[in-house]
């Protein structure tokens, strides 16, 4: 492999590797705002200039790409700042520098840059700034809208999607000074990842309807995260103020989602806000064994949980669990223990079929077609998605299992979106006793005997499993509200009501002894989780390709 | 010097040159015959060794280029030939093209049997109509007279070839914005390396060559290098040479010198000043290249003399001017110019023509200030050598000039509040 020296830092890089990424890997960061790994080269943007020894012009460090030994570059000499001084400037004489009122200002390219490379007067002081009249706030899909006078014609945008969504409704238009930025004549931005034009527009000219003057960027907190759309499980940054969820970004996983996610899937998060919240345990007096019949008892977690224990250990029939493919691993699996416990075989996951989504890769992409974020964990856990057993999901949601049941309990509320379905809800409180955990008050959750909020997916820590069997961490952003807890800390409390062992475990602990207890996630750990997630050892698993050698054969064939 | 016989032009003003019939009468496509004896790689030396300099402006050696072509059969190969002549003041090609088309069709076979190539487009400027339509009934008389099509006048070479008509954007003429444009996409220059040697055309080797270096290739093999030699001044600058004066001259047109004759005999050519004028300035190679003041009257026209004045060849577009010009308003002219063909691909080019020409106009209608002689400089660095095409590097080229070589005029401006010189109309 070339060597190539970068501010006096040498490094080996392979053959055809660009300047810039080069250079981060000796720490020496080149400014550029059209360049992106997963996008072709066009080095129009100019910010990456960088001195080259031996060449009688500055070069692009986007273009130039190492092919043998000796390339002595710099990117700290006068001219090379000099230039980026003028490309900083070139940049802002026409920009409208609207940042107060902009919802990229605090992760603008152009903010950053000048504070960086650019310089604190204008000398563009007599002539007009060009605009767009009328192109100020153009809806170009359902959940974008561009601004076209803060727009730096990078393009892309328009690269993206004409390699990555590989739908191109987006073109470049006019020449020079009036280049503009647009959709096709009777075409809209309406691919199924057209939001990640947001995500790698460098300014704020592409803004997402959804987050636009949602929230000033620097009062967000940011948490790792899985999307719950779907099976696919895209990695994404979760970003709240005060609990509030204002956006889902995508976070890079060269194995899963690379740098995209999904439209649907950023959507998600609302359902949070949508669906009415259970705040506190309701325990029926049938249920406690006191006098009252159908009206609710005055009763904290710990009267609860004893009422379900009490109903657990007295049911004179059979008792069904029915668990969610929203559940975290380490959930489902306290949930078949509880199974266990109570030596019931009748386990289960729902499971929705719902709209076929890929998200591109550098292994060719990866499809969701369920929605469902943790079956395949769930199904490593003990709960068998759809048919298997007796009282499967099928038959109770379907059929007339639920009337069988002597117990019959739900977790969570929210399994999948037949739960809302007043048929649904009308059979499964056929089972005499109705036992729902869960975050959503459901309609299903109102009828409970006993109901038991728990955590959602941002309020707890925890692990999902996606359609390539690996183990994705999700991490708690905010603290769930007044009684909420999350899944295994119930879970584990009742469970020692059977067995003392599992008093107060927690989440890491959880896992620990789920990854002990599972072959397939022999040798892991929670606390050596990577972030991009843990391959799984499950024979139905593709063989799971490193991501570097997938980039090396692209580049071999030419795509990368 | 003795008299010079055209070379390019001989067939200008003879109607019969426009059919094959004729142009075989007056001594045509016999070094496309001959050449078809020849081993490729000797024709390749050939055009070496008699030092022809592309005329498209930059001054490559034509023989060089064709020489980058790689070997292998693994890709076809194309010939581009650059008809897309959009330079403001030149307007040589379009002569060649209307007056002995398949001059140019000779010209472009012998290079597409040099290099291999199978294939040939020329891509002509949008406007020139009629070059177009003579071209493309001459290229339908070679097919039938056999001279194209599957074997080139009886070799068994297979050469196809096409007039493709640009739609009008000075950018096209740019090699790479071409190969963009002919392939059917926006035309806008590619980031280069790979050059159009190596990746060029559809992604396969392409020799990019303009309308007159290939009109000269017929002639070299011909009558060999060594004759082409003796032309020219020296053995960097060898061969006949269009010049296209326009400007404040008695009789604006294009003429054939042989390269490195002086602006002065230039001038004398074509009747002197206009009205009798006084000459204030010329650029020498067209809207890119640096104004020249009167002084450098002398000076030979050829690559390596005017490049060492400070100015350019280029395509031997020759704009005179006389003493009534105003540098700031022609100045401003070309800088509208650009700042309309910039293809706003890459920042300095589309951000730096604009400002340039808001500056310049600004200037010329007396509202500038003595500062704005830095700040054009400044801009003008920025954009030098920082764009990603010549196009930036050719903006710069007159603004450049003009702070430099006419600063009192930009501070009579400043001072008299007004342009100090008589109306014209520097813009529309």
């Amino acid at each position: 492999m070339p060597k190539v020296t970068i501010n006096d830092r040498t490094v080996e890089v392979e053959a055809g590797t660009t300047l810039v990424d080069a250079a981060l890997k000796v720490g020496v960061q080149i400014p550029h705002y059209c360049y992106h790994p997963r996008l072709s080269v066009v080095g129009q943007c100019r910010m990456c200039l960088v001195k080259i020894e031996g060449m009688p012009k500055l070069q692009a460090g986007c273009s130039t790409t190492v092919v043998k030994d000796g390339m002595v570059v710099r990117t700290d000499v006068p001219e090379v700042e000099e230039a980026q001084k003028g490309m900083m400037e070139f940049f802002l004489i026409n920009h409208p520098l609207d940042c107060p009122i902009c919802d990229q200002a605090g992760e603008c390219g152009l903010q950053d840059y000048s504070f960086k490379h650019g310089v604190a007067y204008s000398r563009f002081r007599y002539e007009d700034k060009r605009t767009y009249p009328g192109r100020e706030r153009i809806p170009l899909g359902a959940n974008v809208i561009l601004n076209m006078n803060r727009c730096i014609q990078c393009t892309r945008c328009v690269r993206f999607t004409q390699e990555i969504a590989k739908t191109g409704e987006l073109g470049f238009f006019n020449r020079g000074a009036r280049t503009e930025i647009g959709t096709f004549p009777g075409k809209e931005l309406s691919n199924p990842l057209a939001t990640c034009v947001v995500d790698i527009c460098p300014v704020g000219a592409l803004t997402s309807t959804r987050f636009r003057f949602a929230e000033r960027v620097w009062y967000l907190d940011k948490r790792p995260s899985v999307c719950t759309g779907c099976e696919v499980g895209c990695n994404i940054t979760m970003e709240h103020r005060r609990g509030d969820i204002k956006r889902y970004k995508p976070r890079y996983n060269p194995d899963v989602n690379d740098y995209w996610m999904c439209d649907y899937g950023r959507a998600t998060f609302e359902r949070y806000k949508q669906i009415p919240r259970m705040q506190a345990v309701r325990v029926k007096a049938s249920a406690a064994g006191v006098a009252g019949n159908g009206n609710y008892i005055a009763a904290g977690w710990k009267e609860a949980l004893d009422a379900v224990h009490r109903q657990l250990t007295m049911a004179d029939g059979p008792v069904a669990f029915l668990g969610s493919p929203y559940l975290t691993t380490e959930e489902a699996w306290l949930f078949s223990q509880l199974a266990d416990a109570v030596g019931s075989p009748h386990r289960s996951v729902p499971v929705d079929i719902g709209p076929e989504r890929t998200i591109p890769n550098l292994k060719g992409g990866i499809t969701g077609r369920e929605a469902a974020p943790n079956r395949r964990g769930a199904e490593l856990a003990g709960l068998t998605p759809g048919t298997g057993g007796d009282l499967d999901a099928d038959e109770l949601i379907l059929g007339d299992g639920a009337a069988r049941c002597s117990v019959l309990v739900v977790c969570d509320s929210d399994f999948s979106a037949t739960a809302y379905a007043p048929e649904t809800v009308e059979k499964l409180r056929r089972a005499k006793t109705l036992i729902v955990f869960g975050w959503a008050d459901s309609p299903l959750a109102k009828v409970a005997d006993i109901a038991l909020p728990l955590a959602h997916h941002a309020e707890k820590d925890g692990t999902f499993v996606n359609v390539e069997w690996r183990l994705q961490k999700v991490e708690r952003a905010f603290p769930a509200p007044g009684q909420v807890r999350p899944g295994v800390d119930v879970l584990a409390e009742l469970l020692s009501r059977f067995d003392a062992h599992w008093a107060k475990v927690t989440i890491p602990a959880a896992f620990d002894r789920m990854a002990a207890a599972l072959p397939a996630m022999a040798g892991l750990n929670w606390e050596s989780l990577p972030a991009t997630g843990a391959p799984l050892n499950v024979p139905q698993a593709r063989p799971a390709t490193s991501a570097t050698s997938a980039e090396a054969a692209n580049q071999e064939a030419g795509i990368g | 010097m003795p008299a010079f016989e055209p070379v390019l032009t001989r067939n200008v003003g003879k109607p019969e040159a426009l059919t094959l019939k004729g142009y075989r009468q007056l001594g045509g496509y016999e070094a496309l015959a001959k050449a078809l004896k020849m081993e490729p790689d000797a024709i390749i030396e050939e055009v070496k060794k008699s030092g022809l300099r592309g005329r498209g402006g930059a001054g490559f050696s034509a023989g060089l280029k064709w020489s980058f072509i790689p070997k292998g059969k693994d890709k076809p190969k194309y010939l581009v030939c650059n008809a897309d002549e959009s330079e403001p003041g030149t307007f040589k090609d379009r002569l060649l093209m209307e007056y002995d088309p398949h001059q140019l069709i000779e010209g472009c076979a012998i290079c597409c049997y040099a290099v291999h190539a199978t294939t040939c487009y020329i891509y002509i400027r949008g406007e020139y109509t009629k070059a177009a339509a003579i071209l493309e009934r001459a290229l339908k008389e070679a097919y039938e007279g056999g001279i194209l099509g599957d074997s080139v006048m009886g070799s068994g070479f297979k050469l196809n070839m096409w007039v493709h008509r640009g739609a009008g954007a000075y950018i096209c003429g740019e090699e790479t914005g071409m190969l963009e444009s002919l392939e059917g996409k926006r035309g806008q220059p590619r980031v280069k390396p790979p050059f159009p040697a190596v990746v060029g055309a559809f992604g396969s080797p392409t020799v990019i060559n303009n309308v007159e270096t290939l009109c000269n290739v017929p002639h070299i093999i011909e009558r060999g290098a060594d004759w082409f030699k003796a032309i020219g001044t020296d053995e960097r600058n060898t061969g006949p040479k269009l010049y296209a004066i326009s400007g404040h001259v008695e009789r604006p047109g294009t003429y054939e010198y042989p390269i490195g004759v002086t602006f002065r005999e230039l001038l004398e050519g074509c009747g002197g000043m206009y009205k009798g004028g006084n000459l204030k300035a010329f650029i020498p190679g067209g809207a890119s290249a640096p104004i020249l003041p009167a002084e450098h009257i002398d000076i030979k026209m050829d690559f390596d003399t005017v490049a060492k004045a400070g100015s350019m060849l280029g395509s031997a577009a020759v704009m005179v001017m006389d003493d009534k010009t105003c540098m700031v308003g022609s100045v401003a002219r070309l800088a509208k110019f650009f700042n309309h063909e910039s293809c706003g691909q890459c920042t300095p080019c589309r951000e730096g023509t604009n400002w340039m020409e808001l500056v310049l106009k600004r200037l010329e209608h007396g509202e500038g200030s003595e500062a704005d002689k830095t700040l054009l400089l400044s801009v003008c660095n920025h954009i030098g050598g920082n764009s990603l095409c010549a196009l930036g590097d050719a903006a710069i080229g007159p603004v450049k000039s003009l702070v430099e070589r006419y600063p009192d005029e930009i501070d009579q401006h400043v001072r008299e509040k007004r342009c100090p010189f008589p109306r014209r109309r520097y813009f529309s």
